[in-house]
């Protein structure tokens, strides 16, 4: 089942299709696979509760609408096109680098930033403002790469066993689907949740070794996290990133712990100059 | 420093007086901190470097630069480098969300800070991603901003980055 899967998303990315087109497209495909299954197989990929490629963006892009209504993009097509080439070149060191990934600044004095499934990752006004240079951008996208590559977010849903991968066409009518709607509760409440601890402590894991790996200084992330330590539990623009994220200090520790002296000698760039200044 | 404090009292004087802009501000001098684990103190930013002092837990230090994952430190230990995550920023650093920072940049009288935002828009709160609506539009305006792999291929190119490989890190040391 894995394997059948795993040919259509390579069958998927190698055409070149607009996400809308490969929505249908893969949806066509999976149910014509589906077809073609005996009947048992059928039974265990969804107990296993399974979701294809395609459904996770369409998830995605529902949870992505509805936190943009919540707080649009920074009206800025400078900045916007700078986190995208930032984002998307740290998520091709991912093992997921044909999702179609989308980045954005949004208008908000929040520190915080969101990852929905499928690869839509978006930082506030409040925490870009923090950055001082590209590495740090590079090492916050990079750990919202790590939640959307490991589906965090994907997971709490399967396991809230409402995603049914045999309910036909989710794909389909994206855009303010009732269906996927349903699925990922109200609005964009999702991105407000809680993960498990360990998830974030494997996203900034992840976020360490793919800023690494696309060449910036590995400590992006670090710092924004040593920048953020200090800001008072009581300030309102870090209540929703405290409460659903693990206090800097023990994201830091347990970095420390799994960073050992690996990255002692491993020297990279920090792209100071080329951070993209927003307007206030 | 003064473009960004006549701008900030451009913004003071027009924003609606129910939304008061805010300002916050960093002191722009060295920042400090405190070792957060007793760690050495090196004469260059390597493991193998000469050590030359080493702090206990809680010690107090002025940071001076940055260099990687190590920190240029002073301290009463001794001055060198030690490792970025052995130490704690805190006191000087810490962002203070007031309009006084907003008053004292118009007045001039911040000329050490520097300003990290400015803000008439509020927070995200879990109510209101509760009760977002799918914004289309928005969505779509996004969704344009989206780069092909080779672009980003080339903007890191650009930037002189060059990608490596590296193993995931597991969740213990080593
Ligand atoms: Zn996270």
């Amino acid at each position: 089942m894995k394997i059948l899967f795993h040919s259509l998303f390579v069958l998927l990315m190698c055409g070149a299709f607009t996400t809308s087109s490969a929505l249908d497209f893969g949806q066509q495909l999976r149910d014509k696979l589906k077809e073609q299954l005996p009947e048992k197989v059928r039974g265990v990929a969804e107990a296993l509760g399974e979701t294809s490629q395609a459904d996770e963006i369409a998830i995605g892009r529902q949870i992505a609408g509805n936190l943009l209504g919540a707080a649009p993009l920074v009206n800025d097509a400078g900045l916007q096109q700078y986190v995208n080439r930032v984002g998307r070149w740290v998520a091709n060191q991912s093992e997921r680098p044909d999702l179609p990934w989308h980045f954005g600044v949004i208008e908000s004095s929040d520190v915080n930033a969101f990852a929905a499934p499928g690869g839509y990752v978006f930082v506030t006004r409040g925490l870009y403002a923090l950055l001082q240079n590209e590495a740090e951008l590079a090492g916050v996208l990079a750990h919202e790469v790590g939640h959307v590559i490991r589906k965090h977010h994907l997971k709490i849903l399967q396991k809230s066993r409402l995603l049914d991968i045999g309910s036909q066409a989710l794909a389909k009518q994206v855009s303010n689907n009732d269906k996927v709607q349903k699925l990922i509760g109200s609005g964009a409440e999702i991105t407000a949740r809680s993960l498990d601890q360990n998830a974030e402590f494997e996203a900034d894991r992840v976020a360490v070794v793919l800023t690494a790996r696309a060449g910036y200084d590995a400590f992006g992330l670090p710092s924004v996290l040593q920048q953020i330590g200090h800001y008072a539990a009581d300030d309102s623009n870090v209540t929703l990133l405290f409460k659903t994220h693990p206090h800097p200090d023990a994201r830091l520790q347990k970095l420390d712990v799994a960073m050992g002296d690996r990255f002692d000698t491993v020297k990279g760039l920090t792209l100071a100059k080329r951070l993209y200044r927003v307007k206030p | 420093m003064k473009n960004i404090g006549i701008g900030l009292l451009l913004l003071g004087l027009f924003a609606a007086p129910a939304i008061a802009a805010k300002a916050k501000v960093v002191a722009a001098s060295t920042e400090s901190g405190s070792a957060l684990k007793a760690d050495d103190i090196k004469v260059e930013p390597f493991r193998d470097a000469k050590t030359v002092g080493s702090l206990s837990s809680g010690d107090k230090v002025e940071i001076l630069s940055k260099d990687g994952g190590w920190l240029n430190v002073k301290s009463s230990k001794g001055s060198g480098w030690v490792r970025m995550l052995s130490i704690r920023k805190a006191g000087s650093g810490k962002a203070t969300d007031n309009a006084g920072g907003l008053l004292a940049l118009a007045s001039g009288r911040a000329g050490t800070g520097k300003v990290v935002a400015t803000t008439g828009i509020r927070g995200l709160s879990e109510e209101e991603l509760k009760t977002a609506q799918f914004n289309a539009e928005q969505l779509t305006l996004a969704e344009s901003y989206s780069v092909s792999s080779a672009q980003a291929q080339q903007f890191a190119a650009q930037g002189k980055l060059k990608a490596r490989t590296m193993d995931y890190l597991q969740e213990g040391a080593k």
